[in-house]
């Protein structure tokens, strides 16, 4: 027998105190009481359940508590009177809730934006079934350095063998990405070596397959769901052999740049993963069994990893950690670990390994070497910032205009005080109307939601960010949750203020009115404007950086050329074939597109000094590369394919002061060897030209270029400069004379380089939003004061017009105070934008000049703007017929 | 209240108080009631049903009774009243006419 005496739960019969008629309460908690005390021998739980559903249903009209008796009338009237009173407040002033409705509804539109794209973001990776105990091992190299979300091959089962608190590990190597064939089909897939543990400690849906061997069998390989549809159409893939060929695809490459593919052999697939069921931080197409490795080792199709702790860059590690147990001790056989494998390689004697909780990974901390594009918590803590200023402004706006309205409340409040409403009452009532302004607010803000998430997706960057935007009920909640957060923090001040009126002062209308309130409301106007010119200058700043990006002189002739890629085919036979379509001007070839983001260093060995090297980039060319993009040799000659021991090479200007000559003659003729013993010999320079991304540096590198066809990627075309598109569509044809198996990839080189700062101007974009909507918040915050300003003076004005003042006069004592305010808010916000924007743009490369200029700009924009909210008003009650204004009463 | 008749799930609580004398209450009904019918019912049913038959004028009720295994709690003890032994037996008078009424025991046909 258990528990023969327990008692009922404490908390269901308070819940039924609480609903149920009084008369009744005795009665039926008893027979509750006796129903469960004679339950009998059932489990504590089901008795507590039985007794629970039996409660519920006396949630019947009959055992209902009415809303009756002089207390309760008295509140629930109360509650709908305030209802009443606060909607048709909100109808009679329409001009005053639209801007607090409107400027509210914007402010949290942002908001509600970044409560979305932070709802996406946390539900990665929720799906893993012991998420709360897997972890990511990090690697970070030397001491202050980000670390590395790679980490050495070797760590996985070292730290399983070693260390009896991790349960299980996996480790998923880098380096599988080429084409499948089945039959007539080809797919690329992207993905990783994985082990067989690596469905047990991380839960993707296998929708075929068997997740315990799935992986164990050498030559087996698991495919996402998309690409077994794309290769076997309706077929059953498992059990099927693909070819698979690498042509070292990475799975972070966009545009897949591909060396020549090398076959793999066959391969068995026993598995299918559904990874559009599943949002996950790891991204593949294919999951290779790590037993696989050591076939491709032996025939040296790829790199030995699998005992190198220093090749850190090389694989993820992920561990399920026992039960109970805590971080600290993670963190000290991570500690253990390092000290035992690094303290003695020289190169890595700092290396240190740390742990990444599985869904803190994303959004989560910058981490080097990451396998997927996404925003780390830095922008989110930028763009909250700004969406919190906005939400500031927006509340600032209904602060200050409720309680300039309040005077005409004053009697509705004297009454209420008079007819004992206590102070919290009517706090409560002033609340109670700023929560309902809040909650239409959040009505419109939806609206505005739906637009504001077209733009912000049509971003340039959302290309690599994949959020998903979608509003599901629990996000709903959110935002309500979030504007009646907001009704009250933009309430709260009014509520104080307004009810701390005395009643005989409130029925007496009489204005206490000291200068300190005006004080603070002119304060809170002040700060809306600095803000709103900070963001104007810098808005106009990034812009102008923008424009001076797109029109850089990069130092080399982009135009009418057209990079081609070239897919591992032979640039001979390819180019052979375009020089024959007309229209084609010129043809060279490279390893890469100089100023798009790609970079490759070369190490000499410093003749100066035998122990030091010499850093340079390296790029191969083609002969014809230098002529084609408009290069011009300050010495020596171009590259020639002339057959000698040394390599030929061209250096840059930048890269003859490194080498350490006077001038470029000098460096002609002299040998350099490099770090890998080969020599070379350099034949000519050419003048400086841009070869890396313009945020990367202020300064040209030094740079070598050498011939080198095997290492050649693209082809540039170029081009006759009318009609290039059907030049473009002839080559296509060409191309796939050559090669059916590969798509046609070509880009013009001038979108190419446009579009590396296509990130600028989402930057533009954010900032330039962020500062409309808050010159706008600002302005119908303006708008507001002026309207109530004017209506308070209608008769100040008749008299005076009766009086013989002129319409210009008027408008100047109308607009006085506001004027007074916008020049004050430019005195303090022009240096203080000038201030602020100097100290990033003085860490910024290539950076656009920026002077007082711009921030007279932005300043004549806000005193235009704001002079025009005033205007409108004041010209409007200047001009009204003293005899409309002073007739009545 | 317009109907005053008797549903069928009223009839059976009110037969119940009639077998309960003067023990019948929520719990007890309850019991009762599942014993014959053999359905399980819901306490709130019960005294849902039991405070309509009151207002109808068939049931009346006092408290009294409290003991420790209810947590010191009064229960409300019901009784039949006299117009409820009537409507009982009005209803059982028209079904006890009814069934004279078919012409053969042949269920099924």
């Amino acid at each position: 027998m258990r528990e023969q005496n327990s008692l009922p739960p404490k908390l269901p019969d308070r819940v039924l105190n609480w609903f149920l008629k009084d008369d009744l309460l005795e009665e039926i908690s008893g027979d509750l009481y006796e129903y469960y005390m004679e339950l009998g021998d059932i489990p504590e739980w089901k008795k507590k359940l039985f007794y629970c559903y039996h409660l519920i249903n006396f949630l019947r009209p009959f055992a209902l508590k009415k809303l009756e008796g002089r207390q309760k009338l008295n509140n629930y009237g109360m509650f709908k009177n305030y209802f009443k009173v606060g909607f048709r407040n909100i109808l009679k002033y329409k001009m005053f809730s639209f801007i607090n409705v409107f400027g509210l509804a914007v402010a949290m539109s942002v908001c509600m934006l970044i409560i979305l794209m932070l709802a996406d973001q946390k539900s990665y990776d929720q799906f893993h079934e012991n998420k709360e105990r897997v972890y990511r091992i990090l690697g970070t190299p030397y001491v202050g350095s980000v670390p590395y979300a790679t980490v050495p091959v070797p760590l996985s089962d070292a730290i399983k063998d070693r260390y009896p608190i991790i349960e299980k590990s996996t480790s998923l190597r880098k380096g599988v990405g080429g084409d499948a064939i089945y039959k007539n089909q080809i797919a690329d897939l992207k993905g990783y070596f994985a082990d067989d543990s690596f469905f047990e400690v991380l839960s993707f849906p296998l929708i075929s397959g068997n997740k315990n061997s799935a992986l164990s069998l050498p030559n087996s390989v698991v495919i996402s769901k998309d690409k077994a549809n794309q290769l076997f159409k309706d077929e059953n893939p498992v059990g099927r052999h693909i070819q698979f060929e690498d042509r070292g695809l990475r799975v972070l490459d966009i545009d897949g740049d591909a060396d020549s593919s090398v076959d793999w052999g066959t391969f068995t697939i026993t598995g299918i993963v559904d990874n559009d069921a599943i949002k996950s931080h790891l991204k593949f197409d294919i999951l290779m069994s790590i037993s696989t490795l050591n076939r491709l080792q032996e025939d040296s199709l790829i790199v030995d990893n699998s005992q190198k702790w220093d090749a850190y860059q090389s694989a993820f590690s992920y561990i399920l950690l026992k039960d109970e147990v805590s971080r600290s001790e993670l963190k000290d056989a991570l500690k253990n670990l390092s000290e035992r494998q690094y303290s003695d390689l020289e190169d890595l004697s700092e290396y240190s390994f740390s742990s990444q909780k599985l869904t803190d990974i994303t959004p989560g901390i910058i981490v080097a070497n990451e396998d997927s594009f996404r925003l780390p918590e830095l922008p989110y803590f930028v763009l909250s910032m700004f969406a919190s200023i906005i939400m500031i402004m927006a509340c600032l706006n209904y602060v200050n205009l409720s309680v300039a309205k309040s005077l005409s409340r004053m009697k509705e409040i004297g009454v209420r005080k008079v007819n004992g409403a206590t102070r919290k009452n009517l706090m409560f009532q002033f609340l109670l109307e700023s929560i309902l302004t809040a909650l239409l607010a959040l009505v419109i803000s939806t609206f505005i939601l739906f637009f504001l998430k077209e733009a912000f997706m049509n971003l340039w960057v959302n290309k690599y960010l994949n959020f998903d935007l979608n509003v599901t009920v629990s996000v709903y909640l959110v935002f309500t949750a979030f504007a009646l957060l907001v009704g009250m923090i933009a309430g709260i001040y009014p509520a104080l203020f307004i009810s701390r009126r005395k009643p005989v002062n409130a029925l007496k209308s009489q204005i206490e009115e000291k200068k300190g309130k005006w004080g603070i409301r002119k304060v809170l106007s002040v700060s809306q404007f600095v803000f709103s010119l900070l963001f104007i200058v810098t808005s106009i700043v990034i812009y102008n950086q923008f424009k001076f990006f797109t029109e850089f002189e990069y130092g080399f002739d982009s135009e009418n050329i057209v990079n081609v890629h070239l897919h591992g085919n032979d640039h001979e036979l390819i180019s052979t074939e375009f020089s024959s379509v007309p229209g084609v001007k010129n043809i060279s070839a490279c390893e890469y597109i100089p100023a798009t983001g790609v970079t490759n260093l070369i190490s000499l060995v410093d003749k100066r000094n035998e122990d030091e090297v010499i850093e340079m980039l390296h790029q191969k060319v083609s002969e014809t590369f230098i002529d084609n993009l408009g290069l011009s040799l300050v010495a020596g000659k171009g590259l020639t394919t002339s057959a000698s021991d040394d390599e030929l090479t061209i250096i840059n200007e930048s890269a003859v002061n490194k080498l350490g000559f006077e001038n470029p003659e000098e460096a002609i003729g002299s040998i350099w060897k490099t770090r890998e013993n080969s020599s070379l010999k350099i034949v000519g320079v050419v003048r400086d030209f841009r070869a890396t991304l313009l945020i990367s540096g202020d300064e040209i590198q030094p740079m070598l270029m050498t011939s080198d066809p095997e290492n050649f990627n693209f082809l540039n075309v170029k081009v006759s400069g009318e009609n290039p598109m059907r030049v473009v569509s002839e080559l296509e044809e060409r191309w796939k004379k050559l090669d059916s198996r590969h798509r046609f990839k070509y880009e013009f080189y001038q979108n190419e380089l446009d579009n590396t700062n296509l990130v600028v101007f989402d930057v533009v974009s954010v900032i330039g939003y962020i500062s409309f909507l808050s010159i706008l918040i600002a302005c119908l915050g303006l708008l507001g004061m002026a309207i109530y300003t004017t209506e308070r003076k209608t008769k100040e004005v008749g008299i005076r017009k009766v009086l013989g003042a002129a319409e210009m006069n008027i408008v100047l004592i109308l607009s006085k105070s506001f004027m007074k305010l916008l020049l004050i808010s430019v005195l303090i916000a022009a240096p203080l934008s000038f201030v602020v924007n100097k100290l990033w743009l003085d860490n910024f490369p290539n950076r656009v000049d920026f002077g007082f200029g711009t921030v007279v700009i932005g300043s004549l924009l806000m005193l235009g703007l704001g002079l025009l909210t005033i205007g409108s008003q004041t010209i409007r009650a200047a001009r009204q017929n003293p005899v409309e204004s002073l007739k009545d009463e | 209240m317009k109907n005053k008749g008797l549903g069928e799930f009223e009839e059976l609580v009110l037969l119940a108080v009639c077998i309960l004398e003067d023990t019948a209450y929520g719990v007890t009904v309850k019991k009762e009631v599942e014993k014959h019918s053999g359905r399980s019912i819901l306490l709130g049913a019960v005294h849902i049903t039991l405070y309509r038959l009151q207002d109808k004028g068939f049931l009346k009720s006092e408290m009294g009774g409290n003991s420790e295994k209810r947590g010191d709690r009064r229960k409300r003890l019901f009784k039949i009243t006299e117009t409820g032994m009537q409507q009982l037996q009005a209803a059982q008078d028209v079904r006890q006419k009814m069934w004279q009424f078919i012409p053969q025991l042949k269920p099924g046909v």
